[in-house]
C-alpha cells in the first residue's frame, strides 16, 4: 500500500523523533509513504487568524500536490490533518467552494477536487493494516509497561463528517497499546486541551493546563503517557521542566508518541525510533524493552499487569 | 473607519458586526441560544475576560469595540471542545478565530498585543519561506509586541535553556527549511487577499 506523506513543520525539527518513528514502522509493515514533493505549512491555526480562506488555501496547495500523487494523505501533526481534511471536506461540498479555493491557487498551476482521502496514522493502523496483523510482528511485548494514553485537542475534532474514533473518549491508541502488551490506566484528561497553541502568547494558560495532565498521569502512577501530537509534546516534554519549576512538583515522566512504542515492541533499536531525542529521558524504559534479551523479570511483570488492567 | 459605524450605531453598537464575523467565517453564530456548554468545558476560560457564551451574544448584539479589544479570543487555544459539543452547531473555535482575525486587521500602529504579534508573525514566515522555522516565530513574535523592553529581554533569556535542550538533542538545524517554490505559496497568499478584498 502506497500513501503521500505530509510530514507538516513540527516534524521536521521539534518533533523529528514522532517522523523518523512513523516512517519505521510503516517500513515494518511494508506501507509505503511517499512524501508530497516541496510541501508547504497548513497554516496551524494561525492562517486562521489572518482570514479563514487563507486557513484553506494553503493546506489546499499541498491537497492538489496529493491529488496527483493519487493516494491517501497521511499527515502525523492532528493540526495539519484537521487543515487538510477541512479543505478536502470543504471542496467536496459544493462546486461554488471548489471554485473558490482553485481560484485561491490561480497562477500555481494546481488544481484541487477533493478526490484523496485525508488519514492520520492511527486510523490508518487500526482500520487498514488491523490489529491482527500489528500483534504478529510483536518481539517485544511491553509487558508490565503501564501508561495513559493522551490524545489532545485536535485529533478527533471536529468539523466534518469523518472521523476515526469517539470524539470524547477515543479508544484507538488504547487499543494499540494493548495490543503491545502494556496495560494502559484510566485517564479522564485523554483530550484535555494541553494548551500548546497558547503556549507564547499565554504561558500562564499554557503551563496550568500540561501541569493538569501531568499531575493525573502522575497520581494514576504511569510509566509514561503516550501522545500522537508534537504540540502535545512540545507541551508535555520539553516545558516539562518549566513546569516542575513553576508548581515546585517533580513529575519526571517521559513523554513517548505511539509510533515510538510500537517500534520498540516491533524490536526496532531506540536509535533508529529518536528515543535520544527526548528530553525526558526515557532509558529506563527502552532498556528494559531491548529486542532479545533474557526472560527472567517477565513473569513477574506479567502477573503486575494482570492486576492493573482495568479500563 | 470610525465615521461610518457610526452611522448605524445605536447606543455604541454595531448591528452590522455579526455578519462581519460571519463573514470572516463564524458559521451559525445566530443559532446560538446561550445554553453555555462551550463555557462549562472550555479549558482556559479562568484565564479570559468574557466567557465564551458571553463573547458570542457581544457578538450578535454588536458589541464591536469590547469584543475586539477583549482578551479571550486570544486565549482560546482552539482545541474545539465547544464547537464539538454545541446543541446548536455553532462554530464557537471559528468565530474566536474570525474575532482573531477582525482584531488583527483593525489594530493600530501604536502596537501588537502578544496574540496579535504571534499570529501576525506566524504568517509572516509561512509567506517568506513557506514552511514555519519555531526559533524565529519566538524572536519575531517578542519583538513585535507592544511589551516593554524589558518584560521581552526577560522573556527571551527564560527560553535560552528551552533552545539550549533542542540544541543538545539535535530537535532542529539551525537553518530553516525553505518551500522551493515559494513563489507559489506567496501567490496565494496575494490570491486570498485580493479576494478578500472584492467579498
Amino acid at each position: 500500500m502506497k500513501y503521500s506523506y505530509y510530514p507538516g513543520c513540527s516534524l521536521e525539527s521539534t518533533s523529528v523523533e514522532y517522523d523518523i518513528s512513523t516512517r519505521e514502522v510503516f517500513k515494518a509493515f511494508d506501507l509505503t509513504l511517499e512524501e508530497i514533493p516541496d510541501w508547504n505549512c497548513c497554516g496551524a491555526s494561525s492562517a486562521h487568524s489572518e482570514s479563514y480562506l487563507l486557513s484553506l488555501a494553503l493546506p489546499a496547495r499541498d491537497l492538489a500536490k496529493a491529488e496527483d500523487m493519487e493516494s491517501t494523505v497521511v499527515a502525523p501533526c492532528p493540526s495539519c490533518y484537521q487543515n487538510l481534511k477541512r479543505v478536502k471536506e470543504y471542496v467536496e461540498k459544493s462546486i461554488e467552494n471548489r471554485d473558490r479555493i482553485n481560484k485561491a491557487l490561480e497562477g500555481t498551476g494546481l488544481k484541487v477536487e477533493g478526490k484523496v482521502a485525508v488519514k492520520h496514522p492511527l486510523d490508518i493502523l487500526i482500520n487498514e493494516l488491523g490489529l491482527e496483523k500489528l500483534a504478529e510482528k510483536i518481539k517485544v511485548p511491553l509487558e508490565g509497561l503501564r501508561v495513559v494514553t493522551y490524545y489532545g485537542c485536535m485529533i478527533t475534532r471536529p468539523d466534518g463528517s469523518y472521523t476515526f474514533d469517539d470524539m470524547e473518549n477515543p479508544m484507538t491508541m488504547d487499543r494499540i497499546t494493548l495490543t503491545l502488551g502494556a496495560s494502559v490506566l484510566p485517564f479522564t484528561r485523554k483530550t484535555r486541551c494541553c494548551g500548546g497553541p497558547v503556549m507564547v502568547n499565554n504561558e500562564e494558560t499554557a503551563l496550568r493546563l500540561s501541569y493538569d495532565i501531568l499531575k493525573e498521569a502522575k497520581e494514576a502512577d504511569a510509566q509514561a503517557i503516550i501522545v500522537a501530537c508534537p504540540l502535545c509534546h512540545l507541551s508535555l516534554d520539553a516545558k516539562q521542566p518549566f513546569i516542575e519549576k513553576k508548581y515546585g512538583d517533580k513529575v519526571n515522566l517521559p513523554i513517548i508518541y505511539f509510533t515510538q512504542l510500537i517500534g520498540l515492541a516491533l524490536g526496532i533499536p531506540e536509535e533508529r525510533l529518536g528515543f535520544d531525542k527526548l528530553i525526558i529521558d526515557a532509558s529506563g524504559i527502552t532498556a528494559k524493552y531491548k529486542p532479545k534479551k533474557k526472560k527472567s523479570t517477565k513473569k513477574k511483570t506479567t502477573a503486575k499487569a494482570k492486576s492493573i488492567t482495568t479500563h | 473607519m470610525e465615521d461610518s459605524y457610526n452611522k448605524t450605531a445605536i447606543n455604541g453598537l454595531d448591528p452590522k458586526f455579526k455578519f462581519e464575523v460571519i463573514q470572516a467565517g463564524g458559521e451559525g453564530l445566530s443559532a446560538c441560544y446561550q445554553c453555555g456548554t462551550c463555557t462549562g468545558g472550555c479549558p482556559s476560560v479562568e484565564d479570559m475576560d468574557y466567557t465564551p457564551r458571553q463573547i458570542i451574544r457581544m457578538v450578535s448584539f454588536g458589541m464591536r469595540e469590547k469584543v475586539l479589544n477583549a482578551t479571550a479570543p486570544f486565549i482560546c487555544a482552539s482545541c474545539y471542545l465547544c464547537q464539538m459539543r454545541c446543541p446548536r452547531d455553532v462554530k464557537i473555535t471559528d468565530i474566536m478565530a474570525a474575532i482573531k482575525s477582525i482584531s488583527i486587521k483593525y489594530s493600530n500602529s501604536s502596537g501588537n498585543t502578544r496574540g496579535q504579534a504571534f499570529y501576525t508573525s506566524f504568517n509572516e514566515i509561512v509567506y517568506n519561506l513557506g514552511r514555519l522555522f519555531e526559533p524565529m516565530l519566538i524572536l519575531k513574535a517578542t519583538f513585535r509586541s507592544k511589551e516593554s523592553f524589558g518584560y521581552k529581554i526577560k522573556y527571551l533569556t527564560k527560553s535560552v535553556p528551552l533552545g539550549i535542550e533542542f540544541i543538545k538533542h539535535r530537535k532542529f538545524s539551525m537553518k530553516p527549511q525553505k518551500v522551493e517554490s515559494i513563489e507559489e505559496v506567496q501567490k496565494i497568499y496575494e490570491n486570498v487577499r485580493k479576494m478578500e478584498a472584492k467579498e
